[in-house]
């Protein structure tokens, strides 16, 4: 049994099993088909995992399958069981909204990401590195401010946002305003933790060289804190996403994702809140990948990074 | 090991002599948050009206984001509080709703607007901004722009917000108009400080686009079912007792929400102005208290398949109120 034949096997199946589906009547035929198939499918995901060339080749193929896989099973579910709509659409229904809906999906995206999450993440990440050099060279700094940053991180989003609403009024300035509260802390606890990574050792170095503050800092203590500032930036790049949804539950002007999601629930169109979230999660998605390739660019000395490059 | 054995029967015995008077459970999913627009259901419970018809009646408050006909389609509740447009919608969407009592017979839905914002009349909408309750309340607003004729996406027509829980934006100029109730939002703004005389009032009653409000709705399946229905029967009776009850009793029945109330947020001042308010509302049906009258049910249909853009239902419904309910309870 060689990939190939599986894979037009899992295929075929599919293709029966919806097309059983779309003519209704042939119920019991339905089941056993929709089992083969994605039995079929476990068989090639477990030649293709073993076979290391066609991993080195293929390695996306094992996810692409799987996800797949999850779709087929979700839709021969809710359609054979006819599940209520409101409860949970068919993917093929969430496609349609999708498709139907692009025009006011990508308004709602525009509205939440280039506007409230670009900012947002860039205000409250660049004021936490500029925050932290500062802590960084002053120690009443570092005793005075850092509780108040603890204090800061513990605060609910869910108490801020309306709050937020009322100092920068309904449009995108007060989701940055959430944003920048919640992705501050995280940033500033690791751009300091990264400030710390080099040993003694290096900074006499730097010293006998006669290096300044801004040359250590440049030329050492930035690069080797370099891991720590981009895990927290990957962190916030989701934390940032999450935030400007919840704190469109607030006022907001009428676009937006978070607004999409808590308006079109309630009017009973769950496949547009699905659509919603489907755009939300590869936009999550992209935003952290293009986080983390700038990072393997710029710490490609570190050891994490070098199997990579073979 | 004798007494054990007798003490377990007596156990069991006492066990089955409760069971036996068990109250039958109903739960009810208010539209918003504890406050007097409720007091029927709260002075039935704390009077004991729903005990004394056998039920063991669980009240849940809602809030802003709280859509009720959503609870009672994932099973989260019985009976109803809710407005007949979002009722109306949601049975479009296949759920069945049907009311079977409509308690408010008059809208208590305004527009209220700042006259400093140079709005005189609705034809100075197009380019204000307009705050907007969502989560289903959205419907009797977006008939109205339709009627008129306003795009609700800025631009030329209407800039529309999504108001949250206070009446800030139009406090802080956020707003030119908000949305009130009679009883409830409209106090807030005077309670803010801003004046009667500095405010201009769109009731949707004089705009002919009122739309019946605060109704009792169920499942269309606990209506075919004798058991269910006459549990329903026994809470519509008990309730519309409560309502009579806080009708006639407005400064009690406002004592007896604040009790209930577990937030503390509503203060008696509010409450009682808010009582008075509701008993306008309910008036007097010479049919009872809770009688859906068909011709404005008829209204409420016409006006929301009125729009001409964006209609809120597009078919007319069948099947989506009962007086068999109503009838029962008599």
């Amino acid at each position: 049994m060689t990939p190939l034949i599986l894979a037009g096997a899992t295929a075929a199946g599919a293709i029966a099993s919806l097309a059983v589906l779309s003519a209704k009547g042939a119920g019991l035929l339905l089941w056993p088909l929709a089992v083969a198939t994605l039995g079929a499918a476990w068989l090639l995901m477990t030649r293709l995992s073993n076979d290391r060339q066609a991993d080195a080749r293929f390695g996306w193929s094992v996810p692409a399958i799987f996800g797949l896989s999850l779709l087929f099973a979700w839709e021969v579910v809710t359609r054979g069981f006819d599940i209520p709509r409101v409860l949970l659409p068919a993917p093929s229904l969430i496609g349609a909204a999708l498709l139907a809906q692009a025009a006011i999906l990508f308004a709602d995206f525009q509205q939440t990401v280039l506007k409230s999450v670009i900012a947002g993440y860039l205000l409250g990440n660049g004021s936490a590195f500029i925050i932290a050099l500062l802590v960084d060279r002053s120690p009443f700094l570092q005793r005075g401010l850092l509780p108040l940053g603890n204090l800061v991180s513990a605060i609910p989003i869910v108490g801020i946002a309306p709050i937020m609403v009322m100092w920068f009024g309904f449009d995108w300035p007060s989701k940055a305003a959430v944003i920048v509260v919640m992705t501050f802390f995280p940033m500033l606890i690791s751009t300091l933790a990264g400030l710390q990574a080099t040993d003694r050792m290096q900074r006499d170095l730097m010293t006998s060289y006669g290096a300044s503050y801004g040359q250590t800092l440049l030329a050492l203590r930035l690069p080797a804190a370099a891991p720590m500032i981009f895990n927290a930036l990957k962190l916030n790049s989701t934390l940032a996403l999450i935030g400007a949804i919840v704190a469109e539950f607030f006022g907001t002007p009428i676009v937006g994702m978070g607004f999409r999601i808590s308006t079109e629930v309630a009017r009973m169109n769950v496949d547009v809140v699905w659509a919603t979230i489907a755009v939300a999660s590869v936009i999550g998605s992209a935003f952290y990948g293009t986080i983390t390739l700038i990072e393997r660019r710029m710490t490609f000395w570190h050891p994490s990074f070098r199997k990579a490059r073979g | 090991m004798k007494s054990l054995l007798v003490s377990s029967a007596l156990v069991l015995a006492a066990g089955i002599a409760t069971g036996a008077s068990a109250q039958d459970k109903l739960t009810l999913q208010l539209k918003w948050v504890t406050q007097a627009q409720f007091a029927g259901y709260y002075v039935a419970k704390d009077k004991g009206f729903y005990k004394e018809a056998g039920l063991d009646v669980t009240i849940k408050a809602g809030g802003p984001d709280i859509n009720p006909s959503q609870v009672i389609a994932g099973g989260g509740a019985d009976v109803i509080v809710d407005w007949m447009p979002s009722a109306l919608a949601t049975r479009e969407k296949g759920v069945d709703l049907v009311n079977i009592a409509q308690v408010f017979q008059k809208s208590g839905m305004m527009l209220t607007c700042r006259k400093d914002s140079g709005v005189t009349a609705p034809k100075d909408f197009p380019g204000k901004t307009l705050g907007v309750w969502f989560g289903g309340n959205e419907y009797p607003f977006l008939a109205w722009m339709d009627k008129l004729g306003y795009a609700t996406t800025g631009g030329s027509g209407v800039t529309v917000l999504k108001q949250g829980f206070n009446v800030d934006p139009i406090l802080q100029k956020q707003a030119a108009c908000i949305s009130t109730m009679t009883y409830n939002e409209y106090w807030q703004v005077i309670d803010g400080g801003l004046k009667d005389s500095d405010l201009l009032v769109f009731k949707y009653e004089d705009q002919g686009v009122a739309t019946l409000e605060d109704g009792l709705y169920t499942l269309g399946k606990h209506v075919k079912d004798p058991a269910m229905a006459a549990k329903l029967a026994k809470f519509v009776k008990a309730s519309m007792k409560g309502w009579d009850w806080a009708a006639a009793n407005s400064d009690a029945a406002a004592g007896i929400v604040l009790d209930n109330d577990a937030s503390g947020a509503q203060t008696e001042k509010h409450q009682k102005r808010m009582m008075g308010e509701i008993a306008k509302l309910i008036g007097s049906n010479p049919k009872g208290t809770g009688y859906l009258d068909p011709a404005a049910y008829d209204r409420t249909v016409a006006v929301l398949m009125g729009g001409k853009s964006a209609p809120v239902i597009t078919k007319k419904p069948e099947g989506a109120w009962t007086h068999e309910i109503f009838d029962k309870a008599k």
